[in-house]
């Protein structure tokens, strides 16, 4: 199964390199398999950096476990595509050791998100109203952890250079998003977004994120590093990738309530 | 001496007249041009200073003053911005702005706020639009469901229904820190923050504002305040003073002096020395790279009084000679011979009083006292070159008929009639004066004790002006519109090194019994390598021999066993927990005294409104809690404090955390709303907060310091009144020197002094009684009031002695200084002292106390001097001219 995706993913690199003819859809297609689904799940150790405007660093440290529900990465009609849980457990500072923020992504109906607090004794639900709002205090949004589906936005691509498609996003619902619309740059072989920048209704760009590290994990290529700037504030989040694996074979059962509580250790370290 | 050393440039003035007037020209052409030319065509004349505006009132502390110097790093640490307020207030409604209609031009409003940037040259101005706190930008925290808690835009968009929009009324008033700052308890007003990038962007937001919500009916009313609001539309209201009162000012006086001497011609001279005096004296500040401050903008009203005073003093002898002698040189010799050395140390000691006020610690009180000196000195310099060459220039003929005429000799005119009697009067009842005048001085005393020294920019403007108006509204319905901060801070300084390690291995048995009960691996072994870690390792800080230990527990962490892995793990993450125990602003204990002195400010009645950590902490837990008021409070521990505020980062706007701690929870910050920006006020909430610190010593070593510009008015006003006694008495003692220098006299010379004593007596005990501010332009006029007030009496007693001198005894001198000088001296007070009274008109409440003050100096010093002096003469006749 892995020997076959990486020949895949070999041949579709090659493909592309050749095949300046893509549709818009299947481009976004392709870069929306490559950051968020790559694998049936898959697991890493996150150091996260936020950096404000007068150069104070915070750090947290994270494991996030993911699980998709479809057991296809094909691009075919979409396969790829489905519902998708993820775990995400803190371990440092200190203080938020054990905290642990829980998502099922529901592509037909608003995600069901879970918040647990230790030091509170608290597994809380958190409205998925909006999702665009920051991950733990950092530049990121939750939406941007989870990503954001495809549909909730129309696509155009605006430009092709000799590495990137540059696709335009504008969201199907305006008033949904704080955005106008974001910029792409889609790496034409690997398909990974090496940035993406958000424009308000002034076309001014106020967002932007960047893929500063790719390497081939279990031959796909993966985001090690990336960062995420908000020009309005100066501030800066460096996400660092460690120990990433695919395919681990995580059960479906620790995506539940009750591993809120009590972590599974055994898919942590 | 003097004269005679003098007298040849006044020679030269009456033989070359129309020399000096040319030089007075293009003396005064250049230095304008000077002036002008780089401040209309700045590139083209890049070596010149052209004119700058600074109405920024920080300014008057000079820029490496400690508070403001901690001020701007504070700022800087929590982010914080100058702010415009925007109230909008309904009293049309009955739910006031919380109606379809009024929310939705709030939305629109704060859309069009986000825009409002601009650049200049590289720089961005204008809004900061990630700071704006507005219904339609600020996060809601509330229930979502059965334990769903609910983060979401306050108001994504404007409401369609009176439901809706009362629902988010709710929703903000159940906000500590929206209730009372961005929606009035009341429930009827609205309140949007705009932090601006600088301050000084301030006018133009205000009046892009203005005209966007000049559509609106009436319904809601739109006001705009805030500190840097009233700082810049000052500066921009004060030229338009300067261009307006300081003409009329000098038209009343040119009206007067035409009443008085009637003849057209002639006083015009006094007009133009005194625009002389006052556009060379600007020209020369701006020239020199000073700004254009509320301080220096009074320059001229104070320099074109004291440039009449002298040529008033030359025209009125002129006028009662000129009938007698009836050839204008000789008349103006004549005058000239009189009034020289009076002139001459009259000015000294104006100049004196003005530059004494280089020795206040405030920078633009400084400029202000050296450059009114310098414009009383060209004014002196003018008058007495310039007025006789004036004469000189007009043709005899003009001056037939001009003065006191000959034939009805003194009783003529009313003033006259009046002075004849007053000075009888004084001789027959000096002791009554004497007494009157002590009575006075008696109950000034009373009045100075009652001083209140206290200012605030906003009451710089009258009770009618928009922005007094906004400030009175806002303030009725809001926590308050004047911000103070107050920065709390752990003491660094704690235990030390040995102290902190046998707590540290106190603390790591702890940590081993629970690690144990945990059935982790090898514990012991573990621990007792940790031991040996905390004794062995050594470091200058605590902080430093944490880093080490953490250090040395990782590598044995990823060299050990999986066995192993998790107990070293553990240990970990409690050594990052021991580096978590400096975050003071995380720890319960600390955060309760916060909230608890929150509280005690409520009490004072100033502060109206606290925002701070404590409040975001307490309202994010009680949400967590399905919203029980119960839970609203301070969890039990730091951890919990954290997870807390991890939650409340998870919002639209966690950067809004870093207003109130730093990042790394060491220091904190309180914001304070007050519904006052008087001085006094905040100064009552300084004594408050010292008072709690006092009865509830802070824990863990906490040290506050205060900032924000309420308090950097309370700073730099306390310097001011200080710096302003000290100047004034120092310049009291030299004046009263100068005088026993010029009278040849320890007795004249103090006697001289009693004019002025009593006036500034009599206006500072006037200002206690009926309880007027000591504010900044207050605090200056005492420097001009040493000036004016000491004037008449160099003239009087000059005068006096000299008919003593001639007719030997001081009951018929009295008649003689009653006559002549007496009218000079009346003349000058009616002239000047009404002179300014249009700066009442003003709607610039520091112009409008210097004018009335001018004008009760004046009249004060003039009636002083003819009551007092004359008394004095009486009762003390032998002992003042002993060489009868």
């Amino acid at each position: 199964m892995k020997l076959l995706m990486i020949f895949l993913l070999s041949l579709l690199s090659l493909g592309t390199a050749s095949a300046a003819d893509l549709t818009t859809d299947e481009i976004v297609n392709r870069a929306n398999l490559a950051t968020y689904y790559q694998g049936k799940d898959g697991v890493a150790k996150v150091k996260m950096t936020i950096t404000d405007s007068q150069d104070r660093k915070r750090e947290r440290k994270l494991t996030i476990l993911r699980r998709d529900e479809p057991d296809t990465d094909d691009l075919e009609n979409g396969a790829y595509r489905g519902n998708q849980k993820f775990y995400v457990y803190f371990s440092r500072p200190a203080d938020v050791n054990k905290m642990v923020f829980m998502v099922w992504k529901n592509l037909e109906k608003d995600d069901d998100r879970w918040l647990y607090l230790p030091a509170l004794d608290l597994v809380k639900r958190i409205a998925a109203s909006d999702k665009r709002t920051s991950f733990v205090g950092s530049d990121f949004f939750y939406e941007d952890v989870s990503g954001r589906d495809i549909d909730e936005d129309e696509h155009e691509l605006v430009e092709t250079t000799d590495k990137y498609y540059v696709i335009k996003n504008t969201p199907k619902d305006p008033a949904s998003v704080e955005f106008a619309y974001f910029k792409m740059y889609i790496h034409k072989k690997t398909f990974i977004p090496v940035q993406v920048e958000f424009y308000d209704s002034q076309d001014k760009k106020y967002r932007v994120a960047r893929a500063l590290k790719v390497d081939t994990i279990q031959g796909y290529p993966t985001v090690t590093k990336s960062s995420m700037e908000s020009l309005q504030t100066g501030s800066k989040t460096v996400m660092e990738y460690t120990s990433v694996k695919y395919d681990t074979g995580l059960p479906d059962n620790i995506f539940t309530e009750r591993y809120l509580r009590k972590a599974p250790r055994k898919y942590l370290k | 001496m003097s004269l005679k050393k003098s007298s040849w440039l006044i020679d030269y003035a009456i033989a070359k007249p129309r020399t000096i007037s040319w030089i007075m020209v293009i003396l005064t052409f250049l230095l304008i041009s000077l002036a002008t030319l780089p401040s209309l065509w700045p590139v083209a004349f890049p070596a010149l200073n052209g004119l700058k505006v600074d109405t920024d009132p920080e300014n008057m502390l000079s820029k490496d003053e400690p508070v403001r110097v901690f001020h701007n790093a504070a700022k800087k640490e929590f982010s914080l911005s100058d702010i415009v307020v925007v109230g909008i207030v309904n009293t049309e409604h009955k739910e006031g702005v919380f109606n379809p209609q009024s929310l939705t031009r709030i939305y629109e409003l704060t859309n069009y706020a986000k825009t409002l940037q601009w650049s200049e040259g590289d720089e961005e101005h204008g809004v900061v639009e990630v700071d704006i706190i507005a219904p339609s930008v600020v996060d809601n925290i509330e229930q979502g469901g059965e334990g769903i808690v609910n983060f979401s835009w306050l108001m994504p968009e404007p409401p369609t229904s009176q439901e809706e929009a009362i629902a988010i009324r709710d929703r903000a008033l159940h906000i500590p820190f929206l209730n009372g700052t961005m929606v009035s308890e009341d429930g009827k007003a609205m309140a949007i923050y705009l932090p601006l990038v600088s301050k000084h962007d301030s006018y133009e937001v205000r009046e892009k504002l203005l005209e966007f919500t000049s559509q609106w009916d009436k319904g809601d009313q739109v006001h705009i305040t805030g500190l840097p609001v009233a700082e810049d539309t000052f500066g921009v209201e004060m030229f338009v003073q300067m261009a307006i009162s300081a003409p009329l000012a000098m038209l009343v006086i040119f009206g007067l002096l035409w009443f008085f001497f009637r003849n057209l011609t002639l006083v015009i001279s006094p007009m133009i020395v005194a625009m002389v005096s006052a556009l060379s004296t600007m020209a020369l500040l701006i020239i020199t790279g000073n700004t254009i401050h509320i301080m220096s903008s009074m320059i001229p009203i104070f320099i074109m009084p004291i440039a009449v005073l002298d040529s008033v003093h030359i025209l009125s002898e002129f006028f009662d000679r000129y009938p007698a002698i009836k050839d204008r040189r000789k008349t103006i010799i004549e005058v000239m011979k009189h009034l020289f050395m009076p002139m001459l140390f009259t000015t000294i000691t104006t100049i004196a009083g003005f530059a004494s006020l280089a020795l206040t610690p405030i920078p633009p009180v400084q400029v202000f006292g050296v450059f009114v000196a310098i414009g009383v000195l060209l004014a002196w310099f003018w008058t007495v070159v310039f007025i006789p060459a004036y004469v000189m220039l007009m043709p005899e003929e003009k001056l037939e008929g001009f003065g006191h005429s000959a034939s009805d000799e003194d009783d003529s005119s009313f003033l006259s009639r009046v002075l004849h009697r007053l000075g009888k009067w004084t001789y027959d009842h000096a002791k009554t004066v004497l007494g009157i005048t002590l009575l006075c001085v008696g109950v000034s005393a009373y009045g100075i004790s009652k001083i209140q020294i206290n200012d605030n920019p906003i009451k710089w403007f009258n009770q009618e002006h928009p922005i007094r108006i906004a400030d009175k509204v806002l303030n009725d319905h809001f926590g308050g519109t004047y911000i103070a901060y107050l920065e709390y801070k752990a003491d660094e300084k704690g235990q030390s090194l040995d102290e902190y390690s046998s707590s540290l291995k106190q603390r790591l048995e702890t940590w081993k019994q629970e690690v144990i009960a945990d059935e982790y691996a090898n514990v012991e072994s573990v621990f007792s390598q940790a031991m040996g870690m905390i004794t062995k390792t050594k470091g200058t800080t605590v902080d430093e021999y944490l880093l080490k230990l953490q250090e040395q527990v990782n590598e044995k962490m990823d060299a050990a066993s999986d066995e192993d892995y998790d107990t070293w793990s553990e240990l970990a993450l409690f050594l990052d927990a021991e580096d978590q125990r400096h975050q003071v602003f995380k720890q319960p204990e600390v955060l309760r005294y916060l909230s608890a002195l929150q509280e005690y400010l409520l009490q004072t009645g100033i502060v109206g409104k606290v925002n701070a950590l404590p409040d975001i902490i307490k309202t994010v837990h009680r949400e967590l809690f399905l919203g029980k008021q119960e839970q609203f409070r301070i969890p039990d521990s730091a951890n919990a404090v954290a997870q807390t505020l991890v939650t409340y980062q998870n919002s639209h706007r966690p950067q809004d955390l870093w207003h109130f701690v730093t990042p790394d929870y060491k220091k904190t910050n309180l914001m304070l709303q007050l519904n006052s920006g008087d001085n006094i006020d905040m100064e009552k909430v300084i004594a408050a907060v010292e008072d709690f610190e006092k009865n509830n010593p802070p824990p863990m070593n906490l040290k506050s310091e205060w900032f924000g510009l309420t308090y950097i008015n309370v700073i730099w006003q306390n310097k001011m009144v200080q710096g302003m006694l000290k100047s004034f008495m120092g310049s009291f003692l030299i004046v009263l020197l100068m005088m026993i220098f010029l009278f040849r006299s320890l007795w004249l010379g103090l006697l001289s002094m009693i004019p002025l004593t009593v006036t500034v007596g009599l206006i500072y005990g006037v200002i206690g009684f009926i309880g007027k501010d000591y504010d900044m332009p207050v605090a200056v006029l005492s420097a001009l009031s040493l000036g004016l007030a000491i004037d008449y009496a160099i003239h009087f007693l000059a005068r006096s002695r000299e008919a003593r001198n001639k007719t030997g005894n001081w009951k018929e001198a009295v008649d003689e200084v009653f006559g002549e000088p007496a009218r000079a001296i009346s003349r000058n007070l009616i002239i000047l002292g009404a002179g300014f009274l249009p700066l009442l008109a003003a709607p610039l409440v520091p112009y409008q106390t210097v004018g009335v003050f001018i004008a009760a100096i004046l009249i004060c010093a003039g009636v002083a001097t003819l009551l007092i002096l004359p008394a004095a003469m009486t009762l003390l006749e032998n002992r003042l001219f002993k060489g009868a």
